[in-house]
């Protein structure tokens, strides 16, 4: 598919979720998925900051956990945690260069093991403040172009303006508030992970992708979903374990 | 980035010295918010809740009457999964909370700010600030409620404050932070049948008797490398743990 077409997907997409009544998890796991198409990069990632100003993965490209652990390390250290601190992209890290893991010590000896060979950081801007960053990870010699970055930071803010979009309630809900409402209902979808996991004896990483699977075809928004389950009130029994990957 | 004087309640909070001179933090927290009296509810499943911290009388009074009424911006906290901020009791429409707008016109609370304690689907209780003056949290105040109603989750759930600046003991409330954790809570809740909290209290257990960070333990939960036992205790790791519970 051409980029225009590629890019009128995205637009469609995106107006449909924020008119409606949508899943931000699900939302922004969709858009990292069109990042990777559009950017042509291997992976990528939603980051948040939490009120200890630490850097916690929304949401990524593939729900893999060890991409979600990658993305996890740069709570101390990382392009993303330079991005997120000085307000910048940063574009085209070279891995493989000693200054990269020099800096990173942990990260890129692991972004590398991963097979990843360059990353970048675009900031998630709100207001003159900063609140998170979408980190991109190529695992071929490419990089990206000016126009490439352009459309990241677009894209980055499509991520910001969902956020803040997620829960209209008809009170007067703070940014901060929706900021916080986002990352529990991340810790409460990892939580699920590990009952369902448990229940149906398989990795955490099948019991999202049946759990997800689930979710939308069934039209169930998967945070609300995950928060039934976790207190009690949804019997799992009804997921099919299997699902279809195709 | 928390305010030196956060820091300061922190530091105290993590020293814990016994009833009265949580008191004393109680207060301190209250100064640092800006704010004229606080409390700290914890929940204690159902709808009755237990108060941890109290400054005073017209904190105490409201707390007791949202909760009392069911309704108002600590319930509205704990359900919604996010802060609720009043700064002025007055410009609320009263269907909001109806019975509260009755009640709570007697009371010395003019701005009211609740910050939901938990993590996750782990709902710990509420923290309260209350102002006898109408008027907005400042960014500053309202991130630093944030990092007090974390710690305090933290401590409710048996784990140890973090010091200033991300500072923390190997075992600490940062360690809440990591997807793994949140992982290994789920499956443990299943494999002994117990509540999610429940669950990240055997975690904690059996971290702290192994002399092992929570993270570790936790990944081998999730690798099934381990699975704890009734007591808390790993296979073929039969250390004694005293459990609390």
């Amino acid at each position: 598919m051409a980029r225009e077409q590629q890019l009128t997907k995205v637009f469609v997409e995106v107006a449909d979720s924020l008119i409606d009544d949508f899943d931000l998890i699900d939302f922004l796991q969709r858009l990292s998925e069109r990042c990777v198409e559009l950017l042509d990069v291997a992976a990528c990632g939603v980051l948040l900051a939490d009120e200890h100003d630490v850097l916690q993965v929304l949401a990524a490209s593939d729900e893999d956990t060890r991409l979600l652990e990658l993305f996890a390390l740069q709570y101390d250290q990382g392009p993303c945690v330079e991005c997120y601190r000085s307000g910048r992209p940063r574009t085209n890290i070279d891995l493989a260069d000693p200054n990269a893991s020099q800096a990173w010590p942990q990260f890129t000896p692991a972004a590398l093991q991963s097979g990843f060979l360059s990353t970048n950081a675009i900031p998630m801007r709100l207001r003159g403040r900063v609140i998170g960053a979408l980190g991109l990870f190529q695992t071929r010699d490419s990089t990206l172009s000016d126009a490439d970055t352009a459309l990241a930071q677009a894209l980055a803010d499509v991520a910001t303006i969902a956020i803040l979009q997620q829960r209209t309630l008809a009170h007067s809900e703070t940014e901060r508030g929706q900021l916080q409402y986002a990352l529990t209902s991340r810790i409460v979808l990892e939580q699920v992970k590990g009952i369902l996991a448990e229940r149906w004896q398989v990795t955490p990483d099948e019991a999202f992708a049946a759990f997800r699977a689930y979710a939308r075809s069934h039209h169930h928004q998967l945070s609300h979903l995950a928060r039934l389950i976790a207190d009690g009130e949804f019997d799992t029994d009804q997921i099919p374990r299997s699902p279809r990957h195709r | 980035m928390i305010s030196d004087g956060m820091a300061e309640v922190l530091r105290l909070l993590q020293r814990d010295e016994g009833f009265d001179a949580a008191a004393d933090v109680a207060v301190l927290a209250a100064v640092t918010l800006g704010v004229t009296g606080l409390t700290v509810s914890l929940a204690t499943g159902g709808d009755r809740a237990e108060l941890m911290w109290c400054t005073d009388e017209a904190a105490g009074s409201f707390e007791d009457l949202q909760f009392t009424l069911g309704e108002g911006p600590g319930p509205e906290a704990v359900r919604g999964d996010a802060m609720v901020l009043v700064p002025d009791l007055a410009l609320v429409r009263p269907e909001r909370w109806p019975a509260l707008s009755v009640e709570a016109a007697g009371l010395a609370a003019r701005a009211v700010f609740c910050f939901p304690m938990g993590i996750g689907a782990i709902r710990v209780g509420v923290l309260t600030l209350v102002r006898r003056t109408a008027g907005p949290l400042t960014d500053g105040q309202v991130g630093d409620a944030q990092v007090l109603a974390h710690a305090l989750a933290g401590r409710a759930l048996g784990s140890v404050v973090p010091g200033p600046n991300g500072a923390a003991p190997a075992d600490s409330a940062d360690a809440l932070l990591h997807a793994v954790v949140h992982q290994a809570t789920g499956m443990v809740s299943v494999q002994l049948d117990v509540s999610l909290p429940q669950a990240l209290l055997r975690l904690r257990a059996h971290a702290y008797s192994s002399g092992r960070p929570l993270t570790d333990v936790s990944r081998d939960v999730v690798a099934r490398r381990l699975r704890l036992d009734l007591n808390g205790n790993g296979d073929g790791n039969p250390l004694p743990v005293s459990d609390k519970d």
